[in-house]
């Protein structure tokens, strides 16, 4: 009796490893599949994110002209919805990803590291490399190569309501160097709160600050204090620097002026005088406020201004069997007319040198010149000096961990958490992110 | 006997001759009855084997491994140093405990609250009046809701500016006397408004459970009540409990497992309405984060061997304390 139940004991425990074992080889299944560059005819399959309707229909024309350019090279597009579309390529094998596909900035990395990347070196051309924005490259490179580049980037600060700043007595930042240090930034927040019926100053759309956003719009700040997210392999001593606390607790020290803003209206509408935010916001913004839209940097917290940049970019499926038809495909993507189309749809600055020169929005005389002139000083995470501004965000496989882990800490501390304390947790996790994962190497 | 035609031989062979004939047939109806019991229960025993138990197993086999989701390289065994990093890590564990803590003071509030409440309600709706099925239609309306749109809706009413619902509302009850506050973002406050509103999503479901049941519950005996001037607290007491005394064990069992299931509403709130996390998260919530924005699949899937362990803990309790019951 008793050694029966042993034996059925044992041939479940074997049952169960068995599942276990083929569970863990269907995860690594879809490797070792390389890439191949073709003799540049075929056809290839892209996949995009669906985006405003202004911007399928742009990518979609697009396609449609490529297809009728020429005979060589048939695409056929595919998109999938923006809230999945992240999720859809990690959980896809890399055998039966697309020949061209396009990710989020900052999700590359981990891509490239998991082989789902071709580099693009080779396949695309040259000009079109070496017309793409420092940005572009900053975005795309890992591990010393080129795996991804973009159409355009993203743009942001504080926008202003020029009326309200001036009634306040507020002075008008004219250019990134003239940016306000925390102290005056403070100071213009009371004095506009105050002249305010509603009592606030600012909208930074808090309530999305625990996702990317709360990554993307403040660890700048964090960098402009002299502090960072991780440091090549570690986050501790660099997030939890006390650059790093003392810029979170500044940021913090702002709710009292901040409106929760869960209508959206609050800056459309003249609740606040200051929002930060980007691009995304101009179209809403100057139909609302007119020519009192003042496109600000954001305040200087002693290493100079810093803002994020970055956003959608395009790369080579590592198991395409098209390489070069793919790489002729993206070099038509990237050429200034299918650029213009796209950016004149999203309002998105261009990730390219040429269409970014011809967008008046971002050129000097432009409502957005202030934060085009960003733009032209970027860098990546990794190498920032003090003269860069627009700081691309770190391009590491340990990238979702660095999110989640920092925008928490800066939603808890939004809350009423204590800076260091948060910081600490963080960087601790992320540096057992790492370690598990033998620092990515 | 002088009757039969039978020849007087055969006749005493003649029932054991059936006899054999039956028991073959009685022996195959059998045998087939051992064939169509498995071969009927083949496609739900296939269901749960190939969707329930196996997933399980590979669950509880993740868990052994650091698995990085959508990584080619081979799977690291690290034992159970998933589980003791839960329960022990310095940075982990409190995250872990606390989401804990919250799932259990959640369903410690919310299975008595929504339970009574409904029962209250199903009472409250059981009466002929004119109009009733208006009512009943809506108290039971906030269930057709899907839990992102509850979310969304209770996110405008407990928004933390003074223009907020709640916020309003409490300023004109208290004439201005309490300020604003910040329901969702506060430590305090934060799980007792999911509570709230997760209460009003839910009670409608288990309303029209114990409805049902109070309808199935005969009218002589408040008639015969009403006769020995029992009063209708009374009434309620000693008839409407007891007849629907098995209806509220299930939907007991039915909320506490919902409780431990406690997920979409607080996400959305973290991440949209700026929700305290700390106060808010829970060990589905653990899990989810840890493999959609993390990758790191072991650590989710032990973490869900943990919460299954749990679930199936109070369960077997759950069991063992109402059987003793019926049987006393």
């Amino acid at each position: 009796m008793n050694t029966k139940l042993t034996a059925r004991r044992a041939g479940v425990a074997v049952a169960m490893l068995a599942v276990a074992a083929a569970a863990l080889t269907g995860c690594s299944a879809g490797s070792g599949s390389g890439s191949a560059a073709g003799d540049g005819t075929g056809d290839i399959v892209v996949w995009g994110h669906q985006g405003q309707d202004s911007e399928v229909n742009a990518i979609q024309d697009t396609v449609k002209s490529f297809n009728a350019s020429q005979k060589k090279v048939h695409v056929t597009l595919k998109l999938i919805s923006g809230d999945t579309y992240t999720s859809t390529v990690t959980n896809t094998p890399t055998n039966k990803l697309p020949d061209v596909l396009e990710m989020d900035g900052p999700t590359l990395a981990s891509y490239a590291y998991n082989g789902k990347l071709a580099p693009l070196t080779g396949s695309v051309s040259k000009s079109t490399v070496s017309n793409a924005t420092d940005g572009s490259i900053a975005e795309g490179t890992y591990d010393g190569k080129l795996y991804g580049l973009a159409q355009y980037s993203s743009a942001m600060g504080l926008y202003g309501n020029k009326k309200m700043l001036e009634a306040a007595g507020v002075s008008i930042p004219s250019s990134p160097s003239e940016a306000w240090t925390p102290d005056q930034f403070s100071d213009a927040l009371k004095k506009l709160a105050a002249a305010n019926a509603s009592g606030k100053s600012l909208d930074l759309s808090e309530s999305a600050l625990n996702g990317e956003w709360g990554t993307y719009g403040f660890s700048p700040m964090l960098q402009s204090a002299g502090g960072n997210l991780v440091k090549g392999d570690k986050a501790s001593g660099v997030l939890d620097s006390s650059d790093s606390v003392k810029a979170l607790e500044d940021i913090a020290s702002w709710k009292p002026y901040v409106d929760s803003n869960t209508d959206g209206n609050a800056f459309p509408n003249g609740r606040v005088a200051l929002s930060l935010s980007g691009h995304w916001n101009y179209p809403t913004y100057s139909k609302a406020v007119g020519s009192d839209l003042v496109a600000l940097p954001l305040p200087n917290f002693g290493d100079g201004e810093k803002v994020g940049a970055g956003s959608w970019t395009w790369g080579i499926g590592s198991a395409t069997k098209h390489g070069k038809a793919a790489g002729a495909f993206l070099d038509y993507l990237l050429n200034d007319a299918n650029v213009k189309a796209i950016t004149d749809a999203n309002g998105a600055p261009a990730a390219t040198k040429s269409a970014f020169t011809a967008q008046s929005v971002y050129q000097s005389g432009g409502a957005l010149a202030l934060w085009g002139k960003q733009l032209e000083a970027s860098c990546p995470a990794t190498a920032i000096t003090k003269d860069c501004i627009a700081v691309y965000r770190p391009v590491t496989p340990g990238y979702p961990v660095i999110t989640s882990k920092f925008s928490s800490a800066l939603s808890a501390v939004w809350g009423g958490a204590d800076a260091k304390e948060q910081l600490t947790t963080a960087a601790k996790s992320i540096d057992q992110a790492y370690s598990d994962n033998n620092d990515y190497k | 006997m002088t009757t039969t035609t039978t020849p007087q031989p055969a006749a005493p062979a003649a029932p054991s001759a059936e006899r054999r004939r039956r028991a073959p047939r009685q022996l195959r109806r059998q045998r087939s009855d051992l064939v169509a019991g498995p071969l009927m229960a083949l496609p739900a025993m296939a269901g749960i084997v190939l969707f329930i138990a196996v997933p399980f197993a590979a669950a509880i086999g993740l868990s052994f491994f650091n698995v990085q989701l959508g990584s080619p390289r081979p799977p690291t065994f690290v034992g159970m140093s998933q589980y003791v990093r839960l329960f022990t890590d310095p940075v982990e564990a409190p995250q872990f405990l606390r989401a804990l803590g919250n799932n259990l003071f959640f369903a410690a509030v919310v299975i008595p609250l929504q339970t009574g409440l409904a029962l209250v309600f199903a009472v409250l709706l059981n009466q002929q009046l004119k109009g009733i099925r208006f009512f009943r239609t809506f108290f039971f309306m906030p269930v057709v809701f899907p839990m992102a749109l509850v979310a969304v809706i209770w996110r405008v009413i407990l928004d933390r500016s003074g223009s907020g619902l709640l916020n309003s509302a409490v300023d004109a009850v208290t004439g201005g006397a309490v300020g604003p506050h910040d329901w969702l973002g506060s430590g305090a406050t934060a799980m007792l408004s999911v509570i709230a509103l997760s209460v009003w999503q839910g009670v409608g479901f288990q309303m029209v459970i114990i409805l049902a049941a109070l309808q199935e519950i005969p009218e002589e005996r408040y008639e015969a009540a009403r006769l020995d001037r029992a009063n209708g607290f009374q009434q309620f007491v000693h008839i409407t409990v007891p007849g629907v005394r098995n209806t509220l064990i299930f939907v007991v069992l039915l909320t506490t497992i919902f409780a431990f299931r406690v997920y979409d509403q607080v996400y959305i709130l973290i991440t949209t309405a700026g929700g305290n996390e700390n106060a808010l998260r829970t060990v589905l919530y653990q899990a989810t984060n840890a493999i959609i924005t993390e990758n790191s699949v072991g650590r989710a899937t032990a973490i869900s061997v943990v919460l299954f362990v749990i679930i199936v803990v109070i369960a077997l309790v759950q069991r063992a304390v109402l059987r003793q019951r019926s049987e006393s």
